[in-house]
């Protein structure tokens, strides 16, 4: 098993194909209120938080290609989006109560507003379609509350993975 | 100070993964189709792509065998909402077809109203005698509607009965097939008389035939109007069977009777006979 930075590249790398891979096949059908469950970005907020800014944004750049390539969007629209609310994600990393039950969701919820906005914006800027705003915020609100049902589960795989490597590290 | 210089590489990374991603979108917008995902792209698909179709047609599979499970859900109500259909139209099929044909019968009835002597009154079977099928039925009309006892009782058909008992809404006929039963009658054809008695079965019997009687198979039988109870020329039947004993002075006769004895529904007593 890989120790150090390339174990964890790998270990997120896998992570992020798996749950593109789910978001992209399954959970796509399971629309609610035009919003699809995002499993990467309470990955990449959980990251951000855990790790640091750098470590964030990677994370979002990188997942964010992930699901522009698997879903056919242009590439980088999402990996802005999620490149941001990771950096933004780590900016809190040592300033905010990791152990507090609601800061998963609370978080995500913030995280999934603030990206999609983005996301929404540069399609806007860019001339990439068209966005029908009064119908749009009430989707973001949606695919916040659906992502925020996720959080816990994804900060508790993130903390797991970054406590296995911290340990292998102390180890080794 | 070491705050500051990691605030600062912070941003340096920042700035230049947002440089990077912009410079991506650019190059992305003004692509014809938006989309240039280049040769890292096309062997990222290359090896998710099957994955990804595979998970997608596993979801299709679920997603089928559920709206299966919906469809044979909504097929089992479907079914028995049909069902249901079937049944009241089955049984609004079979009152139509009842009310077809006690019309038919209320019509002949009604021709034989007109002809028959005197003043008549429609009655309607309401109960058999269960243990002596063809000995008495019960009408529901009685005293009230002026039937009193040993009124004739006739159908479309011919002779069915008389009176025997009489209650304000109801009345009790005594069937001609009865053993008690005996009805003053006449050959039609050539006019000799005899007594035709019930025999408590399907069949009636002429006796009193006189033995130069020419009787034969199939010749009608009616009311001679003797013995005052039957008005003469009603309908009982038909003969059947000539029965003449060796050395006996008189012969007699198996009667088919005209009426349906068993099957009786709607009759007419009358009730203007003197």
């Amino acid at each position: 098993m890989l120790k150090g930075p390339a174990g964890r590249v790998l270990t997120y790398g896998g992570i992020f194909v798996a749950a593109a891979l789910i978001q992209s096949a399954w959970l796509v059908r399971l629309q609610l209120w035009g919003a699809v469950f995002d499993p990467l970005l309470p990955l990449v907020v959980g990251i951000g938080i855990f790790s640091g800014s750098e470590a964030g944004a990677v994370a979002g750049i990188s997942a964010g290609l992930l699901v522009d390539l698997l879903g056919g969007a242009t590439l980088g629209l999402h990996g802005l989006g999620l490149m941001v609310v990771g950096f933004a994600a780590g900016l809190f990393e040592r300033s905010i109560y990791l152990e507090d039950p609601l800061l998963p969701a609370v978080a995500t919820f913030a995280a999934t507003v603030a990206a999609e906005t983005l996301v929404r914006v540069v399609v806007v800027i860019a001339h990439l379609g068209p966005v029908p705003w009064p119908a749009v915020v009430w989707e973001i609100l949606a695919q916040g509350a659906l992502n925020s049902a996720l959080a816990p589960f994804a900060f508790r795989l993130v903390r797991t993975v970054e406590e296995r490597f911290r340990k292998r590290y102390e180890e080794g | 100070m070491t705050e500051l210089i990691l605030a600062r590489r912070r941003m340096v990374v920042f700035l230049t993964l947002c440089v990077l991603l912009l410079g991506l979108l650019t190059v992305q917008a003004r692509s014809p189709d938006r989309r240039l995902i280049g040769p890292f792209g096309t062997a990222v698909l290359t090896v998710l792509g099957p994955i990804q179709a595979g998970m997608a047609r596993s979801a299709q599979s679920a997603s089928d065998a559920w709206d299966r499970y919906l469809e044979i859900g909504r097929l089992r109500t479907d079914n028995a909402r049909l069902r249901q259909q079937v049944e009241e139209l089955s049984r609004a099929v079979s009152l139509l077809r009842e009310d077809a044909l006690a019309s038919r019968r209320l019509e002949q009835l009604l021709g034989i109203r007109q002809a028959a002597p005197g003043r008549t009154v429609a009655a309607r079977v309401i109960a058999r005698d269960p243990a002596r099928w063809f000995s008495t039925v019960l009408i529901d009309r009685g005293a009230s509607a002026g039937v009193r006892r040993n009124d004739p009782v006739i159908n479309a058909d011919g002779v069915v009965g008389r009176v025997i008992e009489v209650t304000p809404t109801a009345a009790r006929i005594l069937l001609i097939s009865d053993s008690r039963s005996a009805v003053g009658a006449t050959i039609q054809r050539s006019r000799d008389a005899g007594v035709v008695e019930g025999k408590g079965g399907a069949a009636l019997q002429l006796n009193y035939l006189s033995r130069e009687a020419a009787v034969r198979v199939g010749d009608l039988v009616v009311t001679s109007g003797l013995g005052g109870v039957f008005p003469r020329g009603l309908v009982i039947g038909n003969v059947a069977q000539i029965v003449r004993e060796e050395g006996a002075l008189l012969q007699g006769a198996v009667i088919q009777p005209a009426a349906p004895l068993d099957r009786l529904e709607e009759l007419l007593v009358i009730v203007g006979t003197p």
